[in-house]
């Protein structure tokens, strides 16, 4: 059954955005990537979703910071598997400006497993659109696993 | 007898209410996207959007908050769809199907319109989360500011189309007399039901139970997977009943030809009626407050469904 299934399955990616400790840098390049007109993502399915349960593709942004870890960890488990991750930003990958800072628990991929990493501060929309469609392409070989 | 329930069962389960209903209102859901994707400029999702969203939906986990009532959380969903699904058997569409015999009555109609407002109600109070609380606690007060309005514009037809209280009857009584579109005592009738269509959609002005911004979707916040599938079915299915009472009260306009001509007549009636009462609105609209949206629809969609029904009497 999944194996028919999961052809169609990547075209609906739900998005839900998490705030590690981001300076909101690349949560602003988040919502101008949807929310206007001119990169409509909706063309390939995806929607913002207010819910952690509704989410498919995760968008995780900033180095995680002390006191946020137990808090994003938690919200993480909320998530229905099949779950993939997108670390947007160079904060989640090595702390970016704010690495060797007292206050930060990062780099991301040693608590939560990171699947597509979008670099840059902020990355440039066209970026991290090319992220979630890579995001897409993991989904379609993790649908089966999980089946 | 026996023919009857046959009869019946096709009706809820293939056409006009089952299989069919899926399909078209799904279909509708991403007309209306597209639709709303054009007016704001956009490209827009593929036409089949909701049913990829079904199918991903169904592939995913089901999970369960721990201190939610669990069989309650999970019967919710269902009992929305089923009673929009019997919602769809009972709608005639004119010169298409009459209707179950003796059953498209529209106080019938009215108690089982509140069955999908009911299964979010009970969805979301079951669901243990205080966004859900507040949902469906705002899902409460919206639904009984509609059905006012929703009552008094159904007497009003059923008064016109000389006291007939069935569907059926009233789609006879203006296949020989006119529509009421054209009818100018019917007009603020169906302005209230224009009105009301959005609030019990809970698009545009209305969307106040499930907003995204202020109670992260409300009553469905806790629900994943195929349990949120049932939900996006069931809001899918609602769309077409309302869009076919719509119809059915106001237009029943019948084209010569049988079968074949009018049923994508009647589809094209329903698209109409949707891209004004549905994506035009949701697209130019904001959120009300609660309270505003509760004064709204007592003050003005009912007041026009009252002259009409006052009109109706009066001038019978």
């Amino acid at each position: 059954m999944h194996k028919y299934l999961k052809r169609f399955v990547h075209k609906s990616p739900w998005l839900y955005r998490i705030n590690a400790g981001s300076c909101n840098g690349c949560d602003v390049e988040l919502a101008t990537t949807a929310l206007i007109p001119r990169y409509d993502v909706e063309r390939l399915g995806c929607k913002y979703c207010g819910s952690p349960r509704h989410a498919d593709i995760v968008l995780i942004s900033g180095p995680l910071t002390t006191r946020v870890k137990e808090r994003v960890l938690r919200v993480y488990e909320e998530i229905p598997r099949p779950k993939i991750t997108v670390a947007v930003g160079i904060c989640p990958i090595s702390g970016g400006v704010f690495r060797d800072s007292y206050s930060i628990e990062g780099p991301m991929d040693r608590y939560i497993p990171i699947d597509v990493n979008v670099p840059g501060c902020p990355p440039r929309p066209q970026a991290i659109m090319e992220g979630i469609l890579k995001a897409c392409e993991i989904w379609k070989k993790r649908i089966v696993e999980v089946a | 007898m026996v023919n009857d329930y046959i009869h019946a069962g096709i009706a809820m389960l293939i056409f006009p209410g089952g299989l069919f209903a899926l399909a078209t209102g799904l279909l509708f859901k991403g007309m209306d996207r597209i639709a709303v994707a054009r007016l704001q400029r956009r490209v827009g999702p593929p036409m089949l959007q909701p049913v990829f969203d079904i199918i991903k939906l169904s592939t995913k986990e089901i999970l369960v908050p721990e201190s939610a009532n669990e069989t309650v959380f999970k019967l919710a969903p269902m009992m929305g769809l089923m009673g929009s699904l019997v919602c769809a058997a009972l709608v005639p569409i004119a010169g298409v199907w009459n209707g179950i015999p003796g059953a498209g009555d529209i106080f019938v109609l009215l108690y089982l319109f509140s069955l999908p407002a009911l299964s979010f109600i009970l969805g979301g109070s079951s669901s243990s989360s205080p966004f859900g609380a507040i949902g469906f606690s705002r899902e409460m007060v919206i639904m009984f500011a509609y059905e006012i309005p929703l009552l008094a514009t159904l007497l009003a037809v059923a008064v016109r189309a000389d006291w007939q209280l069935s569907l059926d009857g009233i789609i006879a009584y203006q296949t020989a007399n006119g529509p009421f579109l054209l009818d100018p005592i019917m007009i603020p009738a169906f302005l209230a039901y224009l009105m009301f269509i959005p609030g019990t959609m809970g698009i545009g002005l209305f969307d106040i139970p499930e907003a995204e911004e202020e109670v992260i979707e409300g009553p469905v916040l806790e629900y994943s997977g195929p349990l949120l599938a049932l939900f996006n079915l069931m809001s899918a299915v609602k769309l077409m009943v309302v869009l076919n009472l719509g119809v059915a009260l106001f237009f029943p306009l019948l084209l010569p030809g049988g079968i074949w001509v009018n049923l994508p007549f009647h589809l094209v009636k329903c698209l109409a009626l949707m891209l004004v009462a549905v994506s035009l609105f949701r697209a130019s609209t904001g959120r009300l407050r609660i309270d505003q949206a509760f004064n709204f629809f007592l003050k003005y969609p009912s007041s026009l469904a009252y002259v009409s029904l006052l009109g109706a009497y009066l001038l019978r």
